[in-house]
């Protein structure tokens, strides 16, 4: 794992550690060998691919996927967790390799989960450094800092000095690169004084070095002088020619600083041959630089020139490395930011289309329940309606019968009425009588064809055959006729002959029974929103005529009449009502009717 | 003295109207009776009469036959009928006096005064030029009718009234030519006359041509615009059966 644009100042731990597994042939065959020979799917097979995959991470990382899948599959299928977390962890380091830090972060996570399931703090402590790592890569300190501070946290818990000590140094670094330098220098000293009690060389000279250019960022030249020098005689020891050269050159360059161009020139060389040797352009870019300026100072015009067209050379052959890896950073920022972006607006586009059809649901629901509401309402209606004119018309065709037995039975009666009348008068009187009978008869007639007539015109009808009747019973008769006030008889609506049977029962079984003159007393009121008819008569009376037991006909005609009032209330659903009682003298007989207006 | 023909084909009939018009204080002679069409018609050309006293129902046809088998009708027409609905009405429409049977003395000396106070005999004839357009005229809103008025009669076509509207006892006419007619007759005479479905009551006051009811308005009545753009108030009660109608 390498991180070329931190290289410039300071030593990764990271990348020096990594050199120690650095791969050798014979390892990779012997493995590719076994491999072949264990086709059992286990966990040993597992981890074999997860080895081989490792091995092949620098040299040919795109072969290892195929090994992190089927070690993937295995650990899955077995139920091995760690072989799982270690499959991701090794895809991830596969992606980074690859500059697929999209990917790299995603098999880390999922590491990390895993790690942390099992769990396996070495494991999770190796993950978080290498989040950290991505991060810092990608300049998100803020997040770098935060998985360094959780790979501190887990080394400290499990007790290993040495991740301890990368941590601390990572962290020194993160603030290094944001200026931070005081934070800096405090998390170097902490992992040097660590280094130290581990006795452990390498870091030493690493940590000392990263020190010294610390110091040196803050202006104390001397402290950096001292501390570069530690480290290149413990890179010396060590013989590790990296650190080594880079504090040669550092050196250098704070002795031109302090204007010793004699100290830098030295050093500067020595740092030159040691950079061809080990093949580190950069900081074989850096001696140039330094000895530039010290032949400028010496006024060796042309080898300053010389000078610094090589650093410049050389500087350029590496930032144009590092371009292109920034450049490749920024893209798979940008792709990064970019996925996100499409991913959050797909988010979006499909909670607003499960929103719209939620929404569309619901109102469809609503319209089918409103619909089916009206469809009901309307069908209920439809249905009471048909219902009601149903019986409607059932009424008016009982009405309509009970009002065609009316007819013979009045022209039977009017028969008895004439015969009784000629036997007892002359042919003149009688003629007179039969014309004005033909024309009352023709009235009821056609009167009673009708539903309804105005109270006027019933009125007429009784008056004339009240006159009639008078003729007959020679003046005995007297009747009367009295309206409320209240009552408009031109407007109001009743049903024809109403009163008819009841005035002839009174005539022909209270008054002709009777000796001396009798009186017909009809009043018309009005009662709430009842018509109220009021016959009293003074003739001899209910019980009488029932002992005497003659002529059923006036009953028959009141028995049809109550049902027809039966019949009209039921179709205006009010209460009629017919009532004969007994007086002293005569008969009453009250009948209410709903009252019914024309307009 | 005026000259009568009765016309019936039964015998008791023609006796009880000769025996009450020689009884009458009027002064009529009866010149004739006749039984049949064929008689009345020789009778009619060669007597002449100033009074016709005919029967609906006649054996071989009725009164109708006889009348327009005549060229002219110079003569005043009274029908006589027992019970004939069809023909009553049609003698509403067309103003034509009748008599029913048994003939009452009162209405026989009722419509002989009104005979008397009969300018001419001109509008005999258009009343039974009336009464014959109705009978051939199968389209109920177009027949004609004649309306009494103060002065006399007025002819009008069901067809050229768009409302009646009641004044106590009298009743104005408005026509669609902007006239108004006052007759002297009640509103309810009309609407007796006219019940069939073109004429609706909507109002005590207001009898209404359906056809020319150009809008309804809702209210608790309503109201109705006719095509004179008058506006109508429609009783509370008449309202539901005016709609019926008018979605009929």
């Amino acid at each position: 794992m390498s991180r070329p644009t931190q290289k410039k100042y300071c030593f990764l731990l990271i990348c020096l550690v990594h050199f120690f597994g650095t791969s050798q042939q014979n390892k990779l065959d012997s493995l590719k060998n076994e491999l072949q020979t264990h086709t059992l799917k286990d966990t040993i097979r597992a981890g074999l691919l997860i080895e081989l995959a490792s091995e092949l991470t620098y040299s040919e990382p795109n072969k290892g996927f195929s090994l992190i899948e089927e070690a993937l599959a295995i650990s899955k299928k077995n139920i091995w967790i760690k072989g799982e977390a270690l499959a991701q962890r090794q895809k991830g380091n596969l992606h980074y390799v690859l500059a697929d830090n999209l990917n790299a972060m995603d098999a880390y996570q999922k590491a990390l989960v895993l790690s942390r399931k099992i769990p396996d703090k070495q494991l999770e402590a190796s993950v978080l450094s290498n989040l950290g790592n991505i991060h810092a890569d990608l300049k998100e300190y803020d997040r770098a800092l935060e998985n360094y501070r959780a790979y501190l946290e887990t080394s400290q818990a499990m007790g290993n000095r040495a991740e301890e000590i990368k941590a601390l140094s990572n962290i020194a670094i993160i603030y290094n690169d944001t200026e931070n330098f005081e934070e800096g220098v405090s998390y170097l000293n902490k992992a040097l004084t660590l280094a130290k009690e581990e006795g452990n060389d390498l870091f030493i000279a690493a940590i000392t070095n990263n020190l010294a250019l610390a110091y040196k960022n803050l202006g104390e030249h001397q402290k950096a002088l001292f501390h570069y020098q530690e480290a290149m005689a413990m890179a010396q020891k060590i013989g590790n020619k990296y650190i080594e050269a880079s504090a040669l050159n550092s050196i250098g360059k704070i002795n031109v600083l302090l204007n010793n161009y004699a100290v830098a020139e030295t050093y500067a060389s020595n740092a030159l041959s040691l950079s061809k040797e080990i093949g580190a352009v950069e900081w074989e870019a850096d001696s140039w630089e330094v000895l530039s300026k010290v032949y400028e100072q010496n006024g060796k015009m042309p080898e300053a020139l010389n000078a610094y067209k090589k650093h410049i050379q050389l500087r350029d052959s590496v930032l144009n490395e590092e371009k292109k890896s920034e450049l490749t950073r920024k893209e798979m920022q940008f792709q990064m930011e970019r996925q996100q972006a499409v991913a959050n607006e797909e988010i979006k586009r499909q909670q607003l289309v499960k929103n719209i059809y939620l929404i569309g649901a619901i109102f469809f629901v609503l319209m089918a329940m409103f619909g089916y509401y009206i469809y009901k309402r309307r069908r209920d209606e439809l249905e009471k309606k048909k219902t009601a004119e149903f019986n409607a018309k059932v009424s008016e065709t009982e009405l309509k019968a009970l009002r065609s037995q009316m007819n013979p039975h009045f022209i039977f009666n009017s028969l008895n009425s004439i015969s009784d009348f000629i036997s007892k008068n002359d042919i003149l009187q009688a003629d007179d009588y039969l014309v004005k009978f033909s024309k009352l008869t023709r009235a009821i007639l056609e009167n009673s064809e009708k539903k309804s007539i105005t109270l006027s015109e019933d009125l007429e009808l009784m008056e004339l055959y009240m006159q009639i009747e008078t003729i007959r019973l020679q003046n005995k008769l007297h009747h009367q006729i009295t309206i409320d006030q209240d009552i408009e008889p031109n407007n109001t609506l009743v049903p024809p002959l109403i009163l008819q049977p009841f005035i002839e029962n009174s005539i022909w079984h209270g008054i002709a029974p009777k000796n001396g003159d009798g009186h017909i007393d009809i009043k018309i009121e009005k009662e709430g929103d009842m018509l109220k008819y009021v016959v009293d008569d003074n003739g001899v009376g209910q019980s009488k005529k029932n002992v005497r037991g003659k002529k059923s006909n006036g009953s028959f005609g009141i028995k049809i009449t109550k049902s027809r009032i039966d019949i009209l209330s039921h179709i205006k659903n009010k209460k009629g009502s017919v009532n004969l009682m007994d007086k002293p003298e005569g008969v009453r007989v009250e009948i209410t009717l709903p009252l019914e207006l024309q307009f | 003295m005026l000259k009568a023909l009765i016309v019936d084909d039964e015998q008791h009939c023609i006796d009880r109207l000769e025996t009450l018009l020689r009884s009458s204080t009027y002064n009529i002679k009866i010149i004739a009776y006749c039984k049949t069409i064929d008689e009345a018609i020789k009778e009619i050309a060669s007597s002449t009469p100033d009074i016709l006293f005919l029967d609906v129902q006649l054996g071989n046809g009725t009164g109708f036959d006889l009348l327009s088998q005549l060229d002219h009708i110079d003569f005043e027409v009274i029908f006589t009928t027992s019970y004939d609905k069809y023909a009553l009405k049609a003698f509403k429409f067309s103003a034509l006096d009748y008599l029913l049977k048994p003939i009452d003395n009162t209405d026989l000396d009722n419509a002989l005064q009104k005979l008397r106070q009969q300018k001419s005999l001109k509008e005999t004839s258009q009343k039974i030029d009336i009464l014959f357009h109705n009978f051939k005229e199968s389209n109920p809103s177009s027949k004609r009718i004649a309306i009494p008025t103060v002065a006399g009669f007025t002819m009008l076509d069901t067809k050229q009234i768009i409302r009646f509207q009641s004044d106590a006892n009298y009743t104005h006419i408005h026509t669609l030519s902007n006239k108004k007619i006052t007759a002297s007759k009640t509103i309810k005479y009309f609407e007796d006359i006219l019940d069939d479905n073109t004429f609706f009551r909507v109002h005590k006051s207001h009898l209404v041509n359906l056809d020319y009811i150009e809008a309804y308005t809702k209210g608790k009545g309503g109201h109705i615009t006719l095509s004179d753009k008058t506006r109508i108030e429609v009783a509370v009660r008449r309202k539901d059966e005016l709609i019926q109608k008018l979605r009929a």
